[in-house]
């Protein structure tokens, strides 16, 4: 899991699936996680959660109508733990912003 | 991407298109995607040549297969020219690169986060169930076999990228030839739900039993006798406590499990059976050697059902441990116990002193009002048994004196009938009394206690304490309500 603080948003109000986010590195001496989202360069840390997140998924209500009619009482909801997240990588600090058009020297 | 098959299609097609731009050879086929079968390559130099040919052969119809492919398609060179750009050394950071993208089927809605603690994790990883209980109003709780969880909904302004198989720097190596892996995001998430631990509430358990009382086989057609029964699987369902937790609390009910129902006795008709069954000790000399539960049973089956007699000689008797029997075997007779399964094997009781003298006090102050403490002392001690004595302890939690007034009195205080709530409990204890002495109030917040906070600790947070006449008082801290 990632976690960034605030959120990210599009100029365009246009659905964000599908889309780009970043590119994800890994420094070579202390796995320091860089992440480089457009022109913003983030750093982070990778921290353990101190309680592990159970990810849970709902039943296909199908499943939970036929129950209903078997038993004719309220229908039983069930979620399916999918994953359990133990690690996040953190980006907590501001972005730094990459400047781009800086001549080269030759 | 590794996961997806292989297809072994000509790029005959693009080489011929790019020619001169880039040998054949340099075209590396990633698979199939996964939106519209067309098969993927990788080409090291860069993704715009193959987006502009994939144009003009009117593969990419729409800008959404654009998207799709350029998702699909992040060169290493242009991850490295955005790395030059952000300052930073390829040499500093490992060979392995993990775009993120957002997946195609970003679903924000269908996930939910749960925050489990180690108990609650250990029993989902177990392969156990747990169950989120109550009735529509109540608020959610969570039971895992043997607690119970507030669940409380959480949200927070960071934004969590929920990633599977995302690796993390200890995963990669330091060397190696430098890769870019796709992950892909599956929902974005702002808000996740916690766990507390808290009391099961039990409460309503004594409630919902109370609407049909037993009072006999021949009084269940009665009009008084026709409310609602429940089975062990309904009372789960109701309420808010794990299985063990409801367990427990049915036997501080004294519930006995009659046809299949979870039943509390009426108190007329328990009397009844514990007269039965006392006149019947006295007669055979029980008392001193013991009551053979078969044979009580046998004589008393007529006019009580069976069951009911077990229960009650169980709940009023403690059961004797026979020399011969093993602790093992005395371990299986506890586990029969706690799940009201009987065992025929003829077991004795010895009728406890406390609970029976208790039991006798009850009688006497149950429908009494305020009654003379002096009077009450004399009355309790000629209806319990002859070969029992009575003791102030037994009235804990049942019945308060009030030594102040002339002459003193004592009347009925049940501590069953008492608010769940924490606050609502002082609330009510000092509307009741204004001051309560640590022996007097004990019994009747001992069971709001957890883990963490003590009696003494409840009193600190919820009563202010004093001296009176040398002896600790303590008073309410807020205005009595």
């Amino acid at each position: 899991m990632i976690e960034l603080q605030g959120s990210l948003e599009t100029r365009q109000p246009v659905p964000l699936s599908g889309k780009f986010v970043g590119d994800l590195h890994f420094t070579q001496q202390k796995d320091v996680p860089i992440l480089i989202i457009g022109h913003h360069i983030l750093y982070g840390k990778c921290m353990d959660l101190e309680k592990p997140f159970a990810v849970l998924v709902k039943n296909s209500s199908s499943n939970a109508e036929e129950s209903a009619m078997d038993t004719d009482k309220t229908p039983e909801t069930s979620y399916k733990v999918k994953a359990i997240i133990r690690k996040k990588l953190l980006f907590k600090q501001r972005p730094k912003p990459i400047i781009a058009n800086v001549p080269k020297k030759l | 991407m590794n996961e997806y098959p292989r297809y072994n299609w000509s790029c005959q097609g693009m080489a011929n298109f790019c020619k001169g731009t880039f040998l054949e050879q340099e075209l590396v086929p990633l698979g199939l995607c996964l939106n519209c079968g067309i098969c993927i390559y990788k080409w090291p130099k860069s993704t715009c040549v193959v987006m502009e040919w994939m144009y003009l052969m009117g593969l990419a119809r729409d800008n959404a297969a654009i998207n799709h492919f350029e998702a699909l398609f992040r060169s290493l060179e242009d991850i490295n020219t955005v790395l030059e750009f952000a300052k930073l050394e390829k040499k500093d950071v490992k060979p392995v690169v993990q775009s993120v993208f957002f997946s195609p089927e970003l679903d924000n809605e269908s996930y939910k986060l749960l925050e489990v603690d180690e108990s609650v994790l250990d029993s989902i990883l177990s392969g156990k169930q747990v169950v989120i209980r109550g009735d529509e109003e109540d608020s959610a709780v969570l039971c895992t076999d043997d607690k119970t969880y507030d669940i409380k909904e959480a949200d927070i302004s960071n934004a969590m990228l929920i990633i599977p198989d995302l690796k993390v720097g200890k995963d990669l190596s330091n060397v190696g030839e430098q890769n870019a892996h796709i992950t892909q995001v599956t929902s974005v998430m702002h808000n996740y739900y916690e766990l507390r631990p808290c009391k099961p509430k039990v409460k309503k358990l004594k409630s919902l039993l109370e609407e049909n009382k037993f009072s006999g086989m021949e009084s269940e057609n009665d009009e008084s006798h026709q409310g609602q029964k429940y089975t062990f699987q309904d009372l789960l369902n109701l309420v808010q406590a794990s299985e063990i937790e409801i367990k427990t609390a049915l036997d501080k009910l004294q519930a006995c499990h009659i046809e299949g129902h979870w039943r509390v006795l009426d108190f007329d008709f328990l009397s009844q059976v514990l007269n039965h069954i006392m006149r019947l000790c006295e007669e055979n000399d029980w008392l001193t050697s013991g009551i053979p539960l078969e044979d009580c049973c046998q004589t008393l089956e007529e006019l009580f059902p069976r069951s009911v007699l077990e229960h009650v000689v169980h709940c009023y008797g403690d059961s004797i441990k026979p020399a011969n029997k093993t602790d093992e075997e005395e371990e299986q007779m506890e586990i029969d116990r706690i799940t009201h399964r009987y065992v025929v094997d003829t077991k004795f009781y010895n009728l406890n002193e406390d609970k029976i003298c208790r039991f006798f006090a009850e009688l006497v102050l149950r429908h009494a009002g305020k009654f003379n403490f002096q009077e009450f002392l004399k009355v309790w001690e000629q209806t319990v048994p002859s070969e029992m004595k009575t003791s102030l302890h037994q009235l804990e939690g049942m019945a308060l004196i009030d030594r102040n007034c002339k002459p003193e009195v004592i009347w009925y205080f049940p501590s069953e009938n008492l608010p769940e709530d924490v606050g609502e409990r002082f609330n009510f204890l000092f509307k009741t009394q204004e001051k309560w002495t640590l022996e007097e109030i004990k019994p009747y917040i001992s069971d709001l206690t957890t883990e963490k906070m003590d009696v003494g600790a409840l009193l600190t947070k919820y009563a202010r304490a004093s001296l009176q006449n040398g002896i600790k008082v303590f008073n309410s801290r807020k205005p009595v309500t």
